[in-house]
């Protein structure tokens, strides 16, 4: 038997004159995924409303993946049936059936009919689903304002009867909104940043800043890993991995105490904009959020972001820190962000950092560590990665 | 690889291994069963446990012949659960004093740079109601007998002080401990508390004797000295002490006297013992090339600019480290770092404990505890030699440190 999803868009629909682009955008990312995870499937395409075929034993795993692809608003398991009145009402007694199977009792209908040759209007078709199902367990009852199920019918092409849709992350489509190069480090908000960016359409490439020996193969490891559960939003991922001792020592030798934390950003931004280029990206997603720490003050990120042109977008910038730990958890990030590995900041910790750069000042000092050479030469031995969106844990 | 971490394990003696492997094929028998071929698997156990006797404890065994309260060998599954046996067996003790109301408290004193084996133990008693009290050690990393002796309260039921610390190869005055303990008992009018000391660090490479030192118990691990891993030792003091004998948390089928139930490990117990023997008769060959090993690289460490050799003043042939550790920082780098970057250029060191570098909850607890400072603590790690080890590893690990410190330090 083959399981049957029906799948709500939201944002696409808003679209008009390109959203047959978004629309293609998100079929062909369903049909990645689905092929990346090894689900035989048929993806179906009507008017605001996607439809997708996997085998049964797969359910579980088209699941998870329904639930993490960003343009999709919700999804259900659906009945479809004949456009004839004693077709859906069995259809709407056998998904009562499921969720009265789960203890549920209290329900009602809801119908959409945008057929309108079907015999019966909406309310009437709701009002018989409610009688069926009555009369088939008794043990159910009509409850229109907290009901514990929601029977829903829509008479569209075909009818389709589901119960209670399943939140997707919604959004938009990976990839209409172009690529950008993620800054990830081991942290809680670059994943949570990634995730945030991934919603709002953009294709992402991960850069992390490995300082070897500084920071252990464990901590390369654990990126590795968080890019591996933002993969499941993603899709398919590329972690770059740029070696950076190097760079990291000379600002260590040559810059003043206060301002090493800043000329790392600050080189990272450069390294970020370099790689940028070289892989057609359009724009830098970052973690940062105003004032979290030090380096991250309106006048430090005025300084790093002078390094480049692409928009530096921060989809953190405004909340705080619990805010990103309630969606790290929810993303599945959180539990290795926490693993203890140092990330590359060890090397620095001035007991005073700088918080107020002045642009011109700054600049200078960051010019004349003259980091460019070491910045190529890291992004020439960065190792390039695919991580392939995982199967469900 | 160069390989200078025989403190944390070290390289099994292959000869040994295959002797063990012979045993187990051949004697496969239960000892516990009664027919013939358990009884030559016992009779073998038994061989094994006399020979290991006579390693650990030559004067014990010898005075063990033809005395009714002898002291006794168990084998263990390694260093950490003869340490367990014996403290754990306090929360028995607590147990039975509940149900008769004999004692109100119980009190356990331990050191500060014990081992996790013991250390950890300790804080789990503390969790489980039972008093613990910390004891320091002095800056050079031993711990001052008359500390222990202030630490004993009426109430004191076990004191845990190892015999050579695994970090900074410090040998503890286990005589003068035992003796401050049992004068602070006496004060209060009470027999002394038991006397437990991990001696898995001294085994065949320092000259230490349980029956000797004035311990109850002491426990042994085989891997530390080119035996298997899996298997170690209990020893034990033939008197009970404070009349209090010792009882097991772990319950099964009675093997090893009850302490230690669970279907006897016969190979790994011969392995033990010969691995035991082996060191014990070759003991003040392998003592000297480790002294001449540990001058070589004290030496070497001082013309490492900024490198210091810890305990802060440790010189070659001081006789209150063992030769075979030793710990040194390097300020400016992370220890961590180091072995890192000593391991890239195939050279095997530790930074203090190896099964405690995954942990970093306990960060460098032994080198804080001797009053060092947090940057020069984080900044150690630990050079452990062995029979194997020659002077061109020392040289290589000098090299390779000296130049990995010039360029990674910061």
């Amino acid at each position: 038997m083959d399981a049957f999803y029906l799948i709500k868009i939201g944002e696409i629909l808003l679209k008009l004159g390109n959203r047959r682009e978004f629309e293609d955008r998100l079929r062909s990312q369903l049909h990645k995924r689905f092929d990346s995870a090894d689900i035989p499937h048929t993806i179906e395409m009507y008017p605001g409303r996607y439809f997708v075929t996997v085998p049964e034993e797969r359910s579980a795993d088209a699941e998870f993946i329904l639930a993490r692809t960003p343009g999709v608003n919700g999804y259900a398991r659906a009945i479809k049936a004949q456009k004839s009145v004693e077709a859906v009402l069995a259809a709407a007694i056998e998904v009562a059936r499921g969720r009265l199977a789960q203890g549920k009792r209290s329900f009602k209908a809801e119908s959409r009919r945008s057929d309108k040759s079907f015999p019966l209007g909406s309310f009437e078709l709701s009002a018989r689903i409610g009688e069926v199902v009555l009369a088939a367990f008794p043990e159910s009852r009509v409850d229109l304002h907290r009901p514990e199920f929601t029977i829903n019918a829509e008479i569209r092409e075909r009818a389709y009867i589901f119960a209670d849709p399943e939140p997707g992350v919604r959004g938009l489509p990976v990839g209409s909104g172009g690529k950008g190069i993620l800054l990830l480090s081991g942290g809680i908000d670059s994943p949570v940043a990634g995730y945030m960016m991934a919603r709002r359409g953009l294709a992402l490439e991960a850069l992390y800043f490995h300082s070897y020996p500084y920071t252990s193969q464990e901590a390369k490891d654990k990126v590795a890993s968080l890019a591996h559960v933002l993969s499941a939003y993603t899709g398919n991922l590329v972690l770059w991995t740029a070696p950076f001792t190097e760079t990291q020592l000379k600002i260590k030798k040559d810059a003043r105490e206060d301002l090493t934390t800043l000329m790392m950003r600050a080189a990272m931004m450069r390294a970020a904009g370099l790689l940028a280029e070289r892989i057609g990206a359009n724009c830098i997603v970052t973690g940062e959020s105003l004032g979290q720490v030090a380096s991250q003050t309106a006048e430090n990120l005025r300084l790093t972001q002078s390094l480049t042109d692409y928009p530096v977008l921060r989809p953190l910038v405004g909340i705080d820190k619990e805010e990103t730990i309630t969606l790290a958890k929810r993303i599945g990030s959180f539990d290795i962000s926490i693993l203890p590995y140092e990330d590359c900041c060890v090397l620095f910790s001035p007991k005073h950092p700088m918080l107020k750069a002045k642009l011109e000042r700054e600049r200078e000092a960051y010019d004349r560590l003259d980091l460019d050479a070491l910045i190529i030469d890291a992004l020439k031995k960065a190792d390039r990665q695919e991580i392939l969106q995982g199967p469900r844990p | 690889m160069t390989y200078l971490d025989w403190a944390s394990t070290s390289p099994p003696d292959a000869g040994i291994l295959h002797e063990a492997a012979g045993v187990a094929a051949d004697c496969y028998g239960n000892p516990s069963s009664s027919h013939a071929l358990g009884t030559k698997a016992k009779a073998k156990l038994e061989e094994a446990r006399a020979r290991l006797a006579g390693a650990i404890s030559p004067s014990g065994a010898a005075a063990a012949a033809g005395a009714s309260m002898a002291p006794r060998l168990l084998f263990t599954s390694g260093g950490t659960e003869a340490d367990g046996i014996v403290l754990l067996a306090l929360l028995r003790q607590a147990l039975n004093s509940r149900r008769d109301g004999s004692i109100k408290r119980l009190h356990v004193i331990a050191t500060e740079i014990e081992h996790a084996a013991v250390y950890e133990e300790a804080l789990l008693l503390k969790a489980l109601g039972i008093a613990v009290t910390f004891v320091a050690p002095e800056s050079d990393g031993r711990v001052d007998p008359r500390k222990i002796g202030a630490a004993v309260e009426k109430d004191s039921a076990l004191v845990a002080v190892m015999a050579v610390n695994n970090e900074t190869g410090a040998i503890q005055r286990l005589p003068e401990i035992a003796l401050a303990i049992a004068e602070a008992a006496l004060s209060f009018g009470r027999p002394p508390p038991r006397f437990h000391v991990d001696a898995v660090q001294a085994l065949g490479k320092t000259a230490f004797d349980p029956a000797a030192s004035g311990a109850t118990s002491a426990a042994f691990s085989a891997h530390k000295l080119r035996g298997p891993r899996g298997v170690g030792a209990l020893w034990t003091a033939g008197v009970p002490q404070a009349g209090v004998p010792l009882e097991p948390l772990s319950l099964g089928g009675g093997q090893e006297r009850g302490l230690r139930p669970g279907t006897e490990n016969l190979q790994g117990a011969w392995a033990f013992a010969a691995a035991a023997a082996r060191a014990q008769s070759a003991f003040a060959g392998h003592a000297a090339h480790a002294s001449a090993l540990e001058a070589r690289l004290l030496d070497g460490l001082k013309h490492i600019p900024s490198a210091l050799a810890l305990p802060l003043g440790r010189a070659a042939g001081d006789a209150r480290y063992s030769p075979y550790i030793m710990s040194a920082a390097f300020p400016g780098l992370s220890g961590e770092v180091l072995a890192r970057a000593l391991s890239d250029l195939g050279i095997a060191v530790s930074t203090g404990a190896a099964c405690s570098s995954n942990s970093r909850r306990t960060g460098r607890r032994v080198m804080r505890a001797m009053g060092l400072s947090e940057e020069l603590s984080l900044s150690a790690i630990r050079v452990s030699t062995g029979e194997l080890s020659c002077e061109a590893d020392i040289d290589a690990f000098l090299e390779a440190a000296s130049s990995a410190y010039r360029r990674l330090k910061t």
